[in-house]
């Protein structure tokens, strides 16, 4: 059975692109969320392998939903999307309880890697 | 691969190769089978640094050497044709390479650190002593090392163990370098795989222990020297000291009995302690053994630029390579070797054109050659120039007072060299930048003395000067012959000495201009030490220790000639300054202090 993954990224650009590099993984995304908001509501419904959270999103940011899934199931597996400058934010979400992180712009190989890293 | 461990093997191996590619660029100028044979090795050698300095992630050493190699393989392709200019830029550019290569920090820096931390170099993050840790450093182009930091570090506490990291907080100008402390029984080997396996890890590597630690806080290519071992002589040296651990055991068992077969066992130990003692001294002290090639091989480069400066076509031959000596003595003999050298290429050797007019092959040749002697090793350097000019020197040595001003006649033997090594002393009508001012022949011997060695000059009109280096093997211990003038027992160290004679097994002969000892059939200059001493002659001398210095060979009139043993030289303190006739002082096997005597101050 391929493992379900969540897509959180507010522009349809990066969900698109994301979709595509796990799919090719062998992935099946389930769900796609455009605020932390709908990432919370649809983690608790899906109970995904694998959520991609994007930090800057309108209506509850990746770091609060980060906050939101892992005190709700610490054992969530929360792979954080940055773009570059991003440090501090970065940093605060894996403190927060993500797993890994990649940076924008997204290389196949990168996002792969940290992927194997966070469902290890 | 943690690199930082790699570092002073690193410094180590491109001086290797660094030397090598002066080496190989000074002998293009060789031409046909020897200078593309010389390129090729050039090329090996910028190419193999090139890589060195990349895997150290030296951005600027790998450039610089990656340009040198670009101009290399233009000459191999032809394109650049090989002349004394290129030579020069060449060597100029193998100078900034080496300038770069072994102090490549500044750069580095440069580009690990961002601007405002600028000059920070975490590299050498110093694990407090005692503590074990892991050493790590994140890729280079990993993003956000902070971030990456945290998790490997998340990753680590989940193993356990982990104390805390250095530095404590991961910020902004974190340069991807740090240390997992662990407490004393962590599983080091499992944090290590957990921090790697937090991705984008460069290099995990486990650190125990305080000699690393120390080794750490500061590079090693700074303050010492690194001397290679060959791995059997530390054997060798690791036997002998297990060895007499077992014997101080065995002394200590005797020790206890206090019987009479305790008496005899003590006196075996003694002498196997004796023995082992021996054995690991000559052991420690061949590790302090190099081949004088080590110094040697910057030579050709110092002739070179000398001669180039001077317009001259010069070549320097260099022989016994192989043989060694001490490291300490080597290193000191650095100096004088060179300023000899340049004298020979700017005062001995005559222009190319003069050559020419005298018959002579115009390119000159300077001959530098070690040999190895009973205990000591001797260096000749040897030009075929026009030798030494008497009439300049002493017209020089009478307008400098060194000679009377009413001085008429010939310098005998080595009063030439005495005159010329008189401080202060030139005879060349200009200084040249060559060969520069201040320092003359008197500092070349000055410091020969200081090491324990002797020099001397020969010199013949139109055939050239030589002048013979004798250099004691180590400075540590020496050979020496306890030897007893009155109440007094003296060391004389036998780097100096051909051999020891008994008056009864030789004769004396006295003339009108002194003593002689027969030696062979041959008179030697007999001195006789009660007399200059002051110790009354009555009692009389019964045997000579014969010394040699270059051609010349005298006898020092003794009481008694003791025994041969190793000293141990020290040197008197400067503030008791020279004393005319003793080199320093030394403690015999009983221990009492003995002076040291210098015989060729005697003569």
């Amino acid at each position: 059975m391929a493992r379900t993954v969540l897509i959180c990224d507010d522009a349809l650009f990066m969900r698109t692109m994301l979709g595509e590099i796990l799919k090719q993984a062998g992935f099946e995304v389930v769900g796609e969320a455009q605020t932390g908001a709908e990432a919370v509501e649809q983690y608790r419904e899906l109970k995904p392998d694998l959520v991609t959270m994007d930090i800057v999103m309108p209506d509850m940011g990746g770091i609060d939903a980060v906050r939101a899934i892992v005190k709700e199931f610490p054992k969530a597996r929360i792979l954080m999307c940055s773009a570059m400058g991003q440090q501090a934010l970065v940093i605060e979400a894996i403190q927060a309880g993500a797993r890994d992180f990649v940076v924008k712009p997204f290389q196949p190989s990168r996002v792969l890697e940290a992927v194997q890293r966070v469902l290890g | 691969m943690d690199v930082d461990r790699f570092r002073a093997l690193y410094a180590a191996e491109a001086e290797e190769h660094l030397q090598r590619l002066s080496e190989s660029i000074l002998a293009l100028e060789a031409g046909g089978e020897e200078a593309s044979q010389a390129l090729a090795a050039a090329f090996r050698a910028a190419h193999t640094l090139k890589g060195m300095a990349a895997s150290m992630g030296y951005g600027a050493v790998t450039e610089q050497a990656h340009a040198l190699e670009d101009r290399l393989d233009a000459v191999r392709a032809g394109t650049l044709v090989v002349d004394a200019e290129l030579v020069d830029a060449l060597l100029a550019a193998a100078d900034r390479l080496q300038a770069a290569a072994l102090d490549p920090s500044p750069g580095r820096a440069a580009t690990a650190a961002p601007v405002g931390t600028a000059g920070r170099d975490r590299s050498g993050l110093a694990r407090p002593a005692g503590v074990p840790a892991v050493r790590v450093r994140l890729e280079e182009d990993a993003p956000i090392k902070a971030a990456r930091a945290l998790l490997a570090v998340a990753a680590a506490r989940a193993v356990g163990g982990v104390t805390g990291t250095l530095p404590a907080e991961f910020d902004e100008a974190f340069d991807g370098r740090f240390l997992v402390l662990l407490e004393e029984d962590a599983d080091a080997e499992a944090v290590t795989a957990a921090l790697r396996a937090a991705g984008e890890v460069a290099s995990a590597t486990v650190e125990r222990g305080d000699a690393q630690a120390a080794g750490r806080a500061r590079p090693a290519r700074a303050t010492t020297t690194q001397v290679r071992v060959d791995q059997r002589r530390l054997d060798e040296v690791a036997e002998r000291v297990a060895e007499l651990a077992v014997l101080q055991g065995r002394l200590a068992e005797y020790a206890g009995a206090r019987d009479v077969g305790a008496v005899n066992g003590m006196g075996d130990v003694a002498s196997r302690i004796s023995t082992v003692a021996s054995e690991l001294q000559h052991a420690v002290l061949s590790m302090r053994m190099v081949p004088v090639a080590d110094v040697f091989q910057r030579f050709p480069r110092v002739v070179r630029d000398a001669a180039r400066s001077l317009g001259k076509d010069v070549e320097l031959v260099m022989e016994g390579q192989d043989i060694e000596l001490d490291r300490a003595i080597l290193d000191e003999i650095v100096d004088p070797v060179v300023h000899l050298l340049r004298n020979a290429v700017d005062h001995g050797l005559e222009s190319n054109e003069a050559r020419r007019a005298a018959g002579k092959v115009p390119r000159g040749q300077i001959r530098l050659a070690a040999e190895r002697e009973r205990t000591s090793v001797r260096f000749t350097l040897e030009d075929d120039g026009g030798g030494v000019r008497q009439e300049a020197v002493v017209a020089r040595a009478r307008e400098r007072g060194v000679l009377p001003a009413d001085f008429e006649g010939v310098l005998e033997g080595d009063e030439l060299f005495r005159i010329l090594s008189h401080p202060g002393f030139s005879t060349a009508t200009e200084v040249t930048e060559v060969s520069g001012r201040g320092v003359g022949l008197d500092a070349v011997v000055n410091r020969v003395r200081a090491l324990g060695g002797a020099i001397d000059m020969r010199t013949r009109t139109g055939q050239g000067t030589a002048f013979v280096m004798r250099l004691p093997l180590t400075l540590a211990v020496a050979p020496a012959l306890q030897v007893r003038v009155g109440q007094e027992i003296y060391a004389v160290p036998l780097t100096h000495v051909a051999e020891a004679v008994d008056f009864a097994l030789t004769s004396v002969r006295v003339d009108g201009t002194g003593e002689w000892l027969v030696l062979r059939d041959e008179p030697v200059r007999l001195i006789r030490m009660r007399a200059v001493l002051g110790v009354d002659p009555a009692g009389g001398e019964r045997a000579a220790v014969v010394a040699e210095s270059g051609e010349r060979r005298f006898a020092l009139g003794v009481d008694e000639i003791v025994r041969r043993e190793q000293i141990l030289v020290k040197a008197f303190h400067p503030g008791v300054g020279a004393l005319p006739l003793f080199s320093g002082a030394t403690l015999l096997a009983d221990g009492r202090p003995a002076l040291v005597l210098d015989p060729l101050s005697v003569s």
